[in-house]
């Protein structure tokens, strides 16, 4: 197999063996990667999937920061246990504007996939304040820092930044007039820049997540992105078979 | 003995590098070669089998197929992947579990405790549902947690304890509500009626007070029977509780250590209310099979009401 | 020896080569420290007295960053520039650059776990540092290239020697896969925080591409580059086999690419990609394994040694466990393997199989058959090395038990069914069934530590009295002269 060619060229030419080297690696994440971007069904065609309000989003900032993903997973697998335990698989297109996305590798603790609407926020607060005081066997550490104010001032810059990367947040009317037309009027006003600090104060007031309107924490953050978990699109509009086929 | 193979006719190349550096020019173990031959071959069975090469806009599917039954009823084939193989498995143990499930539908809640093996299926299936559902909240054998999460062991219910109405909280949901009074009241009138509060359920309390708190229960100004009712034994269908058993939800007066501290927990609740006790819906995330026999399995953790 | 001549020291820059390898311990004992503590979260949660700042999620990226980054690559950095000097006959391209390559890669990992403790990270594996820490390493890393590359082409030898292949492929590969794992949008020129710029599927397949070959390139083909240099010269034996060197290489270099989305299965990811991952990873067993054959038939013939010296213990130990765990791998990429072993405690164990047993152990040969000729001087106990091999041996078979048996018994209770068909247990019951071997875990983790510190300690008397001698030389020569 080596008859026809020499690997002493290689060997002898820096430049060469670096060509020959940088090609040999580039093919595979070229293959691996690109279709998932040109293959259409990549993303399953559901309603319902929305981008994160002010709210959530910083909320999700807060599961990103505190390592949430290094014990928890966010993806159910197409298993009858998983079904069973977690709900419904999980699709492509929930975590369309999951920048970065949350699926994990390591399930020390459940998956949080469809935790959305499983407890309530009063639950989700004394959990997280001290897990083991309702889950005795718990391993998960206490995160009563999560009680302190949750700094929003700069959310419409996250939103922005977030924006770029394509999550369809607004900032003109034209824009907004669109997501109007994609996610319905009153989804449409939670995904405005200009009013990101307003309705991020309005949806703390509102869903009292922390149980305690005064003051705006990441608790409140925190479990709102934990409460919309898995909850936006609405399995029962789909027949299985439907989603088998875009895989 | 590698060492003689080596030694026997096999040279080095030739380059020496830092002094000592040498290769010798060995062959490739044959068993290494038909190794890795073999591992090509069982990667391009493994790529006709499953999906696996991208073109332009779609993919290879593979030829392996998997047959379901679609929502007309029909049986449909699709190329194998991870969610046509969840879909076939789901139905075929849904198919053994029907018999169960069939069952436990058609039968009435009361006659499900008469038919052993249908008990032993709910509580199969209870078991775990329950763990992995309800017990983080209900705590394990569903004893709840004072202050947060109602016991479910007792025989005291709030939306009541009968299989109709555990399925109804199931299903819908709950949401407790108590208006704070701190503001209606002062703390005199507080005070009191915490003390006709725990005399109720044959608390230590203070005789005068007990009076004073009794009179203004059933007043205008607290209006107290309004929810709790006039023998205070609680409304289940606004989910307020019965304040003459010894069984405490919001005040923690079991953990209070003394006649001060179960005074004050009272206190606490009729001055701040309460606005938590929300129990999630469970329509829509659980079947209706698992609600159902969520409901067996919760009514028969206090023994039965 | 020449080695030993005080004319290779000054043929060679080894100034480079010691701060890194300095470098490399310290990083090896903050890292496994880190390590040993997170582990004993997990067995202890109390552990994680109420503090963000050492909270499980927070600490484990810096365990990762210190041992990976930090432990990992200041010995590759060390080896490499040590490696590529010695077979080229030259010194290295660039001084100036390597030294930047030194305190800027120091930096990226103190910044990366001063980051993490306070809040930052971009949320993927192993990639966890913020934007202007990619554009740092980023940086370090095209001047680590120059320099590598520099030094290649100043070669006075016509052939490039295996290891140098090795350490290239290593170089180009970390240089593409973190550029493209890392775009990511600031939020603002004056904030720390970014968001990736792929989101869902495409995040996740580009993460476990990067991923997975963190582990393929990073941890597997450099350390490849470490065994070809320091295996033979150890021995004193020539490479068994040249062909296979160069069909392995290139087989490793192709393939490992692929492999990435073995991480993925049965996600959403679809399918056709994961099949592809999961082919090549049986189809990397081999090369992998060319590796293995290439270092264990070369030591062989030298078995003698291994009754003496406890440096071909542990190359020998090292390459035991590469095989292993490239044996490993591909089984657990097979989809209904993996369907099992995913999520668990598993991964968790082979992963370490691979970096305790494999890329520390070899380390550990190159570290100490470096030092001696470096500070030139004899190790300061042969003793502590042999009680070094068997506190990591034992430490790191504790590990790997312990994370089989949990991660084994993880995945059969999440998928237990009873004879109804209903789920057998819990997923608090699997959390609580795990402690003891979480425990376990624990202590064979302070067992690797405990050797480890060993090491430490014996490298630290080595230098001083290489140090020491080297002064008196100095005093003396003057006087001589």
């Amino acid at each position: 197999m080596l008859k026809n060619f020499k690997h002493e060229r290689l060997e002898t030419n820096a430049g060469l063996l670096l060509v020959a080297t940088m090609l040999s690696i580039s093919v595979g994440g070229l293959v691996e990667i690109a279709p998932l971007f040109l293959i259409d069904d990549t993303m399953e065609k559901v309603d319902g999937v929305r981008p994160y309000t002010p709210l959530e989003s910083r909320g999700r900032d807060i599961y990103i920061r505190e390592g949430c993903y290094t014990c928890h997973s966010q993806m159910i697998r197409p298993f009858r246990d998983e079904a069973l335990r977690y709900g419904h698989y999980s699709l492509a297109a929930e975590s369309k504007y999951d920048h970065p996305f949350q699926w994990g590798s390591k399930r020390t603790g459940p998956d949080l996939a469809r935790v959305g609407g499983k407890y309530s926020n009063e639950w989700q607060v004394q959990h997280l304040i001290q897990p083991k005081s309702v889950v005795p066997e718990s391993v998960m550490p206490n995160y009563p820092w999560l009680m302190s104010p949750l700094d929003y001032a700069d959310v419409g810059d996250r939103l922005r930044a977030l924006r770029t990367t394509g999550v369809p947040y607004s900032l003109s009317q034209a824009e907004y007039d669109a997501n109007v037309k994609q996610f319905g009027a009153e989804v449409a006003k939670t995904l405005h820049i200009p009013d990101a600090q307003k309705n991020l104060v309005a949806q703390a007031q509102e869903g009292n997540y922390d149980g305690d309107r005064a003051i705006v924490t990441e608790m409140d953050g925190l479990v709102a992105y934990l409460q919309v978990l898995g909850t936006m699109v609405d399995f029962s509009k789909y027949k299985p078979e439907d989603l088998v086929k875009y895989r | 003995m590698a060492d003689s193979a080596q030694n026997q006719g096999v040279q080095t190349t030739g380059h020496v590098w830092d002094e000592t550096l040498q290769e010798w020019n060995n062959p490739l173990p044959v068993w290494w070669t038909y190794s890795f031959y073999a591992t090509i071959v069982f990667a391009l069975v493994y790529w006709t089998f499953y999906p696996s090469w991208p073109f332009g806009k779609s993919f290879l599917p593979g030829m392996a197929q998997i047959t379901y039954t679609n929502a007309q009823g029909q049986e449909e084939s699709w190329h194998w992947n991870t969610r046509a193989k969840l879909l076939k498995e789901t139905q075929e143990a849904n198919a053994q579990q029907m018999p169960y499930y069939a069952k436990l539908m058609q039968t009435p809640f009361e006659q499900i405790g008469k038919d052993p093996e249908l008990s032993s299926f709910v509580v199969s299936a209870g078991k775990v549902a329950f763990s992995d559902n309800c017990a983080a909240c209900h705590q394990a054998g569903g004893a709840g947690k004072v202050g947060l999460f109602p016991n479910l062991a007792d025989d005291d219910w709030i939306y009541g304890g009968s299989h109709e109405k555990i399925q109804e909280t199931l299903v819908k949901g709950r949401r407790g509500y108590m208006p704070p009074f701190a503001e209606a009241l002062d703390a005199a009138q507080i005070d009191a009626l915490a003390n006709y509060v725990l005399s109720l359920s044959g608390g230590q309390a203070d005789a005068a007070k007990v009076a004073t708190g009794k009179e203004l229960f059933h007043s205008q100004t607290a209006a107290c029977y309004y929810c709790h009712g006039d023998n205070a034994k609680g409304r289940q269908d606004v989910g307020a509780a019965n304040l003459t058993d010894k069984v405490w939800l919001w005040a923690d007066v079991p953990g209070a250590a003394d006649a001060e501290g179960k005074l004050a927990a009272v206190k606490k609740v009729i001055s701040g209310g309460m606005a938590k006790g929300v129990m999630p819906a469970w329509e829509g995330r659980l079947s209706p099979e698992q609600i159902k026999l969520l409901t067996v399995y919760v009514h028969e953790l206090g023994g039965g009401k | 020896m020449a080695a030993n001549s005080p004319a290779a020291a000054e043929q060679y820059n080894f100034d480079i080569v010691k701060k890194f390898l300095v470098m490399a311990i310290v990083w090896a004992v903050v890292g496994m420290l880190v390590g040993v503590y997170i582990a004993s979260e997990l067995a202890w949660p109390f552990l994680n007295f109420d503090s963000p700042y050492i909270s499980f999620g927070r600490f484990r990226p810096v365990h990762t960053g210190a041992v990976i980054f930090g432990f990992g690559g200041s010995a590759l950095f060390a080896t490499s520039y040590y490696v590529v000097q010695r077979t080229c006959q030259t010194r290295l391209f660039a001084p100036g650059l390597a030294t930047f390559t030194f305190w800027g890669w120091q930096a990226i990992i103190v910044l990366a776990a001063l980051s993490y403790v306070t809040g930052y990270s971009q949320g993927r594996e192993y990639a966890e540092m913020e934007w202007p820490i990619d554009i740092l390493i980023e940086i370090v890393w095209i001047a680590y290239m120059a320099v590598y590359i520099g030094t290649l082409m100043m070669r006075k030898q016509p052939h490039i020697y295996v290891a140098n292949w090795f350490y290239l492929s290593f170089i180009l590969a970390t240089a593409l896969l973190h550029t493209f794992n890392n775009i990511a949008i600031p939020v603002s020129l004056f904030t720390l925080k970014s968001y990736s710029l792929f989101s869902g599927p495409q995040d996740a397949m580009t993460q476990w591409w990067y991923g997975h070959n963190a582990v393929g390139f990073f941890l597997t083909a450099a350390f490849l580059g470490m065994m070809y240099y320091f295996v033979p010269k150890h021995a004193g034996r020539p490479v068994y086999s040249y062909r296979l060197s160069i069909v392995h290489f290139w087989a490793l270099s192709f393939m490992y690419m692929w492999v990435g989305t073995h991480h993925l299965h049965w996600t959403a990811l679809p399918d056709w990609a994961s099949t592809l991952g999961a082919a090549f990873s049986i189809m990397l067993l081999l090369p992998s394994w060319g590796g293995m054959i290439n270092g264990i038939m070369t030591l062989s013939g030298a078995w003698d040694k291994l009754r003496t010296d406890p440096i071909m213990r542990f190359m020998i130990l090292a390459l035991s466990f590469y095989g292993m765990s490239t044996f490993e791998g591909p089984m657990m990429s097979l989809k209904d393997v993996n369907a099992l072993s995913h999520y668990t405690d598993w991964t968790v164990g082979h992963v370490h199989s691979g970096a305790l047993g494999w890329v520390a152990m070899i380390s550990f040969g190159a570290m100490y058959h470096m030092i001696p000729k470096l500070w030139n001087t004899p190790m300061y106990s042969v003793k502590l090395i042999n009680m070094h091999f068997w506190l990591a041996t034992i430490g790191v078979l504790l590990y790997i038990t312990a994370m089989w048996i949990s991660g084994i018994s993880q995945g059969l209770m999440w998928r237990a069914f009873d004879d109804f068909g209903n789920l057998q247990y819990s997923f608090v019951e699997s959390v609580a069934a795990m402690h003891p071997f979480y425990a376990m875990r624990a202590i064979g983790g302070m067992f690797y530590l405990t050797g480890m510190v060993l090491m430490a300690y014996n490298c630290y008397m080595t230098i001083r009295q290489g140090v020491r001698a080297a002064d008196t030389a100095g005093q003396t020569a003057p006087a001589a002269a």
